[in-house]
């Protein structure tokens, strides 16, 4: 063992952290073999050495994977210099591109290359794509024979765009790739010519008005940028060492990147978790990374864990090997005792018997919340309401993360628009009594429920808020109070001066002004409250994104009235409440609620993992997305093979295989299981998962009894 | 509540705790973000901004190579960014030193803290000068006394002569060859420059080091007496200090949009649906 001052390093580690300046390390294994504790130690002794903090890159498929090494810099406070960069390939191909846009913008076919480029958030990818290819989609009467929403369809076809990009095809082969390997009649080939005729258009519509989505930043990163004498030296001198984390989790376009970084730079470390590419939805390609390999000197494997109990890890194995997946790993415990289940009939139950169990390990056994978390393949807003309530009523904290929570959910956020509605009656989207219910009870501080739907029934007049002076009746007055009263009057009377005054702010401008101006005073509901505060900024910054684009666009198209069309896209739950502010705040104390792809993206191992819903099948199943599919749009796909239903049998076990081999390798001690017969709908379930587990028990107690 | 064990200082922090302690709780301690708006003519502001932003970039691109032909061809809808910019071209970059490292950040500890200062441009030359560029796009020129007190200026020579040994070819900067120049381009790139010295290092040590031990002590931060600090200030209906002031009166180039704590770009994968 060797001492760093932080830990104590094996010998194997030390190899790694030690070697020279001028060397490529290769470092496979398993999660919770300490991979990632050298990738941090050799960022802080290649610091030691005075390799100069700016040339150092810090590479990752998602800045979450990240959050170690930033908590390292972040108390390295000894050190003096510049600072280490840590970029995804999303992050650094949209500052290269942006930095030497005007030498690439014309040969890359935009209409207007003196003109600065509009790059677009996922919400604006979509505000976009629903305005380039509706009227399409439309006229020639495309997709009628698919039963899903629009926007998810379109989100399907933002999704291919991204994966050829990703991948590295043309976006032209899209409809080719999809139709040999899928499609199984005229019917499901019509709908591929769809999707590609929609991603064409896109494009086009994207290069006639300098707008980026994430698929063309990539591609013009990739064949122009990348090209670009002066960007490829700037890059190339800039970073000297890099240190790769997750690179199975990458898709093959930050594969090329690396490779190329690979031929010019001093040293670097590159980390692969050998059962892991959790993330192909998103063009994560184990394959493509593993070529990495070979263009190291240096290979080493860590195999050894660090993290789980030996009961723990040959449930990991054994259910790996009950869904047909080999473990080198060598396991003699029983697992049993690392599984502790109780079975409900309805799921209200369960989720009643997971607060209890969190309780009693917070209680009795002295478990940090921050060492428990509780999974599920999905998290409805039941569930998650279910949990944080009966956690909360028993004092504990929690820490729930959902990455796509909808804004429109946020009840500042609802409060916001509802008011938003009210002042600009020539949207004609009046809300409604319950609406403006919820938003009285959150806009006025101390008014319940009955006074809040007291004073809507009473003075709510299509779409208008009459002052409180028009109750009638004393008694009537008396029962609201006269101090709520007063603060009625007073949202009241701002919300019809702004109408009187034919005011039409921006929509951002016009949340601010509400904000200042009446919520965040005494005696209202955003006052002081730094959850109100951090959603209405998020709901500002989002709105303010949408204006520059609109504004962008308005010297090449026709004017938009934007106020309505982005409270439409809220309410359409396109808009999403997550900012960087808000990953942030999860590194805070609690017990983590979270999808178990979230949990495991996040890579850090608790002692105890609940498991919901195990009957369900979303443990195993992907979404139903007719227009798109990961393995066929992947690197790795035959052109002309044919996707069969035992594919996605095979895909199914092999997913879900992965999946429990990562969660048990992030676990120390023990699993809950949350089961209960009938689901969140009221259904039986009987899933992949579910049939794994008792599968697993079953030959347990087989070979008891024959003992 | 106190503030994170890995809290960086910079300029802008502390720059919020010599004029108002309470903001500094609100902003970085609590953090509490609070969108009202800062002054009367929000748009205005607004395109004044981000008209400042873009000129950053557009030094940032020529200084990494993209030719100023090709940077001047996409000013021609806005006048006075080109006139900036052409004010740059012919004064932003005489005299300095030949090794140029623009929007470069640089960290150095102090009192058990980081302290952070992120540079428009360093430019340097081993065993020469060391001279700190900062960018003002601001309409009026300040007194040389009130710049010489700011925070920026005394922050940012302190950390370099701290923390820029590796881009002096290893040895520590002597204070006496820091300058910082303040350029405006504005006002046809008129350049405020203050010097530096040991003896100066020691006191700005001194008074840095001192605040931050007081702000790491501090129980209760109040609100400031001078209620002129709180007309551009964000938090005014949390504290109830009157209402937004006008833009003609407001110094722009006081005005920091983000806290430069280390930030990223978002990237598309994280409202994706979790799916597999
Ligand atoms: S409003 Fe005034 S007192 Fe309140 S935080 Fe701002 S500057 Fe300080």
């Amino acid at each position: 063992m060797a001492d760093n001052g932080l830990w104590s390093n094996t010998d194997a580690q030390s190899e790694i952290i030690d070697a020279p300046l001028n060397c490529n390390i290769w470092l496979e294994g398993i999660a919770g073999s300490g991979k990632s504790s050298v990738g941090v130690a050799r960022v802080l002794h290649l610091l030691g050495r005075g390799v100069p903090a700016e040339s150092i890159l810090i590479f990752v498929p998602q800045r979450a994977l990240a959050q170690p090494y930033i908590t390292a810099l972040r108390r390295h406070t000894a050190h003096r210099g510049g600072q280490v960069s840590v970029q995804t390939i999303g992050s650094l191909s949209l500052q290269m591109v942006e930095t030497f846009w005007f030498l690439i913008a014309g040969r890359a076919g935009f209409k207007h290359p003196n003109d600065l480029p509009n790059f677009l958030s996922l919400e604006l990818v979509q505000y976009f794509m629903t305005r380039a290819i509706e009227p399409l989609v439309d006229e020639r009467d495309y997709f009628n024979s698919v039963r899903i929403d629009r926007p998810r369809l379109y989100s399907q076809i933002v999704d291919n765009m991204n994966k050829a990009a990703l991948v590295g095809f043309p976006i032209s082969e899209i409809g080719t790739r999809l139709k040999s390997a899928l499609a199984s009649g005229v019917e499901e080939a019509h709908i591929f010519d769809d999707a590609q005729t929609c991603a064409i258009a896109f494009r086009k519509y994207c290069l006639e008005r300098n707008m980026l989505d994430f698929s063309l930043q990539l591609e013009i990163f990739r064949e122009h940028v990348w090209a670009e004498p002066s960007a490829r030296r700037y890059l190339r001198g800039r970073y000297r060492h890099v240190i790769v984390d997750g690179v199975e989790e990458d898709n093959p376009a930050s594969h090329g990147l690396l490779r190329d970084l690979l031929e010019s730079c001093d040293s670097a470390l590159i980390i692969y978790d050998r059962d892991a590419g959790f993330r192909r939805f998103l063009g994560a390609d184990p394959d493509s990374a593993r070529r990495l390999r070979d263009r190291c000197d240096l290979k080493k494997t860590f195999d050894e864990t660090f993290v789980m109990g030996a009961e723990v890890k040959t449930l990991g194995a054994e259910l790996a090997a009950q869904l047909d997946l080999s473990v080198p790993l060598k396991c003699d415990a029983d697992p049993r005792p690392a599984l502790i289940t109780e079975a409900h009939r309805y799921h209200p139950e369960m989720v009643d018997w997971v607060a209890r169990q969190v309780d009693m390990l917070v209680r009795e056994r002295d478990v940090s919340p921050n060492d428990i978390v509780i999974l599920a393949p999905f998290l409805s807003d039941a569930l998650r309401f279910g949990l944080t309530d009966g956690l909360s009523q028993r004092g504990i904290p929690i820490r729930s993360h959902r990455p796509s929570r909808a804004l429109r959910d946020e009840p500042a956020a609802r409060t916001l628009l509802t008011l938003a509605r009210l002042a600009h009656p020539h949207w004609r989207m009046a809300p409604t009594d319950f609406d403006i219910v919820f938003a009285l009870m959150t806009a006025i501080k101390d008014l319940d429920l009955v006074r809040a739907k007291l004073l809507t029934e009473m003075l709510h007049r299509n779409g208008q808020l009459l002052p409180f002076a028009e109750v009638r009746s004393t008694a009537m007055q008396e029962r609201v109070t006269f101090d709520l009263g007063e603060r009625y009057d007073r949202l009241a009377a701002w919300i019809n001066r702004y109408i009187d005054d034919n005011r039409v702010d921006a929509i951002d401008i016009f949340f601010r002004r509400l904000f200042g101006g009446l919520l965040a005073r005494a005696g209202f509901g955003f006052h002081d409250d730094v959850d109100a505060g951090n959603t209405a900024q998020n709901l500002v910054d989002s709105a303010r994104g949408f204006r520059w684009s609109l504004d962008f666009m308005s010297r090449y198209d026709e004017k938009i009235d934007l106020g309505l069309d982005y409270v439409k896209m809220v309410d359409r739950g396109v808009i999403a409440n997550f900012y960087l502010r808000d990953w942030i705040a999860d590194v805070e104390e609690g017990v983590l609620i979270a999808p178990a792809y979230t949990f495991l993206l996040n890579n850090r191992p608790v002692d105890y993992q609940f498991w919901l819903n195990i009957g369900s099948e979303g443990w195993s199943r992907r979404l139903y997305q007719p227009l798109t599919h990961p393995y066929v749009l992947s690197r790795g796909w035959s052109p002309g093979a044919v996707w069969t239903e035992d594919d996605e049998q095979h895909l199914s076990r092999e997913t879900l295989g992965r999946l429990l081999l990562a969660l048990t390798r992030r676990c120390r001690k023990a699993i809950y299981l949350g089961y209960s017969e009938l689901s969140e709908s009221g259904y039986e379930q009987r899933g992949l998962l579910l049939e794994t587990i008792q599968s697993m028990l079953r030959r347990h107690a087989r070979v008891e009894q024959h003992v | 509540m106190s503030l994170s064990a890995d809290f960086a200082f910079t300029q802008g922090s502390l720059q919020d705790y010599a004029d108002c302690s309470r903001r500094f709780e609100l902003r970085f301690i609590k953090r509490m973000r609070y969108p009202a708006l800062e002054v009367q003519e929000p748009l205005q502001f607004e395109k004044r901004t981000r008209q400042g932003a873009r000129f950053h970039k557009l030094v940032q691109q020529h200084l990494l190579g993209v030719p100023a032909e090709a940077l001047t061809a996409s000013l021609v809808d806005d006048e006075e960014l080109a006139r900036w910019w052409a004010n740059y071209l012919a004064r932003g970059l005489i005299d300095l030193p030949v090794q140029r490292h623009s929007e470069i950040t640089l960290q150095t500890h102090l009192a058990g803290r980081r302290l952070l200062a992120k540079y428009d441009l360093l430019a340097l030359e081993p065993g020469g000068a060391a001279v700190i560029v900062d960018w003002k796009t601001g309409a009026r020129l300040p007194a040389h006394a009130t710049l010489r007190g700011r925070m920026q200026t005394i922050v940012y020579r302190y950390v370099l002569a701290g923390a820029g040994a590796h881009l002096y070819a290893g040895e520590a900067i002597p204070p006496e060859r820091i300058r910082m120049d303040y350029v405006y381009v504005a006002q046809g790139g008129e350049r405020l420059s203050f010097e530096y010295s040991a003896a100066q290092m020691r006191e700005d040590e001194a008074l840095l080091s001192g605040m931050i031990a007081a702000i790491d002590r501090a129980e209760v931060f109040p609100l400031t007496d001078d209620v002129r600090r709180c007309r551009y200030c964000s938090y005014r209906s949390l504290c109830d200090r009157g209402e937004a002031g006008r833009l003609e009166d407001f110094d722009l180039d006081e005005y920091e949009d983000e806290d430069e704590q280390e930030a990223f770009a978002l990237d598309f994968d994280q409202i994706a649906e979790i799916e597999f």
